[in-house]
């Protein structure tokens, strides 16, 4: 039963167990780490902060008027202050989020950053927004292009063959473009445009010469894997119950749970990674059970941090010796800085007026939505003056119910069904890896478990603001030339964390003066340390990056399984 | 940044420390409550406020029986149903029991504002106005004041009247809408799925 998650018996003390891998972290990342390591017969804990999760509790079929509140929930406004600006937060499922009471973080004055996260496993897998795009050679190797920043220590040759092996089990709808910005995968058979989709599509190419493309979505849209095709009832992030949207609970978890090899840690909160007596060697993590709040210990022989960027991050810092005064793994002193999240907040919407703008509430849902590659500083385009990168978009377009009609009585309620045809498109920019950029424990701050939280102190610059008014004034153009008519243009920098992309904050690189981890995620300092998740990453790209997470978690798996085949851990 | 500056912008550090007894009691009695939402527990609650022995949390008599009368003429029934039969009365007054003071101050004064003026015009609260002075006195409030006609003047206007007829407007909008008769009203048949997306099938220049 795909559905039913079994906890591996163990025969023993799961305690008393020294475990060849103990993975923090149970998402997209800590799923597909739990996997690779126990069907290569490695012996895994997987650590979890949260609760497991059933079908039982997906709500994706329910309508909002069974809800008490329609999902204006005041319980969400006490508890979730922070967790309800994301838009997946709702009066449906807002209990997979933190609760904001028990999980504090601080900002600087006037630097807001909103962290949303769950605590449950699969964590944002559970909610996440599944769009699914390769980076190339032009993210990797950005630095030597334009000389900003680094380089990742891996090129898109390394990765590629990992790209393949996940979107294959994963199951990623999409249509090939052989876009030199927005490599190929290995696609299911791409979701269908709407008619003003079409449009954008062959008048942009005709007049600008770029590509707006079908979104490529984790969702499937043919059996796979023994999971059913998507049947497009819409809202996949309170669940879905023929699981057709990729979460790791219900696909890396599982099988890893199935492989015999994996022991389940649910509402273990780890704290900090234990260090051996052995210089440089980890010996296991201590977390503290959510529900007792009694600390105790895991131990393996390495430890792989899936937690989410900042989470890893936080633990690394929380484990801080002798050795490490300011954090664990941190003699480069990078540890925490060079956080990134795509800048969000420009782009363009518009009304196609010749369209026929008559909403149907019984048309299928389409999870998904188109995509424009990135354009600008492209090595087939003329560099830009104002801005470094680039940015890619995400839109779509279809009738909409007319809910902003003027006046009142039987006239409105005519006009609200007469609806109108919406056009748009709203762009995520590259966030540049920038050293001030950064977080550390506030010593001031602790969660309910009694840990350190964090101080996040991030802003966009004035390159992200440039990125923002550029995507504004070329959406409208590329708006216009489909036919678009009361277009408004969006040049905004919205807060830090909206975007949901956070990544950095222990980089990769090949200097360990300057990083904290090897091409294969390994911390440079301590030898059975790794970090497998968002916060390795060297630059943030343009591209939504949970597929580029899970392939370098992939790639990760593969030299860690080697290190012990040739008794290196 | 000193410590101090840190800990004032710190997101809800007091509220943490305040947490922390309750937090030692749910402990105590070793039991957590569910941790999953009334949703995902199954529970509906959409007939809840249908029975006959409703009675508002929030709203006075006057201004519920006010928001009846205002929202059936905002939202009438036609050959469909309107927002009195969705009973938009009885969850905008539970919304509202929720709020803080301020949004629940906010909706009093767009309410009071429109017997403010009722009685201005007309001598009387908008409750008690026969139904063409009701329309009247909507009416003059529906349409946004563009600058030029109404005071002579060439910029913005303020216009407070429009301001709370939209914000009324709003609540009873969002209530009516979200409610089953809202959902059918939109033509929904109770389908939670309806096949795959068939998308465009016009040739090239031919999509509308």
């Amino acid at each position: 039963m795909i559905g039913t998650i079994k906890v591996a018996g163990m025969a023993q003390d799961p305690l008393q167990t020294t475990y060849d891998v103990v993975v923090v972290g149970s998402g997209a990342t800590g799923g597909w780490a739990a996997k690779q390591c126990a069907e290569a017969g490695l012996k895994v804990a997987l650590l979890e902060a949260g609760r497991a999760v059933t079908p039982k509790e997906f709500t994706e079929h329910m309508p909002a008027y069974k809800l008490k509140y329609r999902d204006h929930s005041p319980e969400i406004v006490r508890t979730r202050p922070v967790q309800k600006q994301c838009y997946a937060c709702m009066e449906y499922n807002y209990e997979w989020f933190v609760n904001d009471l028990e999980n504090p973080y601080s900002t600087p004055p006037g630097k807001p950053f909103t962290w949303q996260r769950l605590r449950i496993l699969g964590g944002r897998s559970l909610v996440w927004g599944r769009q699914s795009y390769r980076m190339s050679d032009n993210d990797f190797k950005a630095a030597s292009r334009d000389g900003y920043g680094d380089d990742w220590p891996i090129s898109y040759a390394d990765l590629s063959p990992y790209y393949d092996i996940v979107e294959k089990y994963v199951g990623i709808t999409g249509a090939l473009e052989g876009n030199e910005m927005l490599p190929d995968g290995q696609f299911l058979p791409p979701m269908k445009m709407s008619c003003g989709e079409v449009l954008l599509r062959e008048r942009v190419k005709a007049k600008f010469g770029h590509t707006v493309t079908i979104g490529r979505a984790a969702v499937l849209t043919q059996n796979h894997n023994g999971r059913l095709q998507c049947h497009y009832c819409g809202p996949c992030e309170r669940g879905c119950s023929t699981f057709s949207y990729f979460s790791s609970p219900f696909t890396t978890v599982k099988d890893a749970i199935a492989s015999g090899n994996c022991t389940l840690f649910t509402n273990a909160v780890v704290s900090h990674v234990d260090m051996g007596t052995e210089p440089n060697k980890a010996r296991g993590v201590t977390y503290v059970d959510r529900l007792t709040r009694q600390v105790k210990e895991v131990r393996g022989k390495a430890v792989i941090l899936c937690a989410q960027a900042l989470e890893s991050t936080r633990i690394l810092l929380n484990s801080s010796t002798r050795e490490y005064p300011n954090g664990l793994a941190n003699s480069s002193g990078a540890l925490g800085h060079y956080l990134m999240d795509h800048v969000v907040g420009g782009g363009a919407s518009g009304r196609l007026p010749n369209f026929n703008p008559l909403p149907n509430a019984n048309e299928p849902a389409r999870p998904n939505g188109i995509y424009v590659p990135r354009f600008r500083n492209t090595p087939s385009s003329k560099t830009q003056s104002k801005f470094i990168r680039g940015y890619g978009y995400q839109g779509g377009a279809g009738p909409e119910f007319n809910f902003s009609a003027e006046g009142y009585g039987a006239s409105l309620k005519k006009a609200v069904k007469e609806g109108w045809y919406e056009i748009g498109l709203g762009a995520f920019g590259e966030s540049l890896a920038r050293w001030d950029n950064h977080i550390e424990i506030d010593k001031d701050l602790k969660d309910a478990w009694g840990i350190p939280a964090l101080h996040i102190n991030m802003t966009h610059g004035d390159n992200e603001a440039a990125l923002m008014q550029d995507a504004g004034a070329t959406g409208a153009e590329m708006l216009e030339a489909a036919g678009a008519k009361d277009i408004r243009v969006h040049a905004n920098v919205e807060m830090p964390g909206m975007a949901i992309h956070e990544l950095g904050t222990a980089r990769m690189g090949n200097d360990p003066k300057k990083s904290v981890l090897n091409a294969f995620n390994q911390a440079h300092d301590v030898n059975n340390l790794f970090v497998m998740d968002g916060a390795s990453f060297v630059s943030s790209a343009c591209q939504n990056p949970t597929l580029t997470m899970m392939a370098v978690t992939v790639r990760a798996c593969d030299h860690l399984k080697d290190r012990f085949r040739k008794n290196e851990i | 940044m000193k410590r101090r500056e840190m800990l004032r912008a710190s997101v809800l550090a007091g509220a943490v420390a305040a947490l922390r007894p309750s937090l030692a009691a749910a402990q105590s009695t070793a039991q957590q409550p569910s941790e999953l939402t009334p949703a995902q527990s199954g529970v509906d609650a959409s007939k809840e406020f249908e029975g006959p022995g409703w009675k508002p949390l929030f709203l006075d008599e006057h201004q519920n029986e006010t928001l009846i009368v205002l929202s059936d003429l905002m939202i009438p029934a036609t050959d469909t149903p309107g927002a009195k039969e969705a009973f938009v009365n009885r969850y905008i007054d539970l919304v509202l029991a929720a709020e803080t003071r301020e949004t629940q101050q906010a909706f009093l004064n767009s309410l009071g504002y429109l017997d403010g003026e009722s009685i201005r015009r007309f001598k009387a609260a908008f409750l008690y106005l026969s139904r063409e002075d009701q329309d009247l006195l909507l009416h003059a409030l529906a349409y946004p004041r563009s600058g030029d006609g109404w005071a002579g003047n060439t910029g913005a206007v303020a216009d407070p009247g429009h301001a709370h007829f939209e914000a009324l407007k709003d609540r009873i909008m969002t209530a009516y809408y979200s409610s089953q008769i809202g959902e059918k009203e939109l033509g929904w048949d109770g389908a939670f799925a309806h096949g795959p997306y068939q998308g465009c099938e016009h040739p090239e220049g031919e999509h509308k």
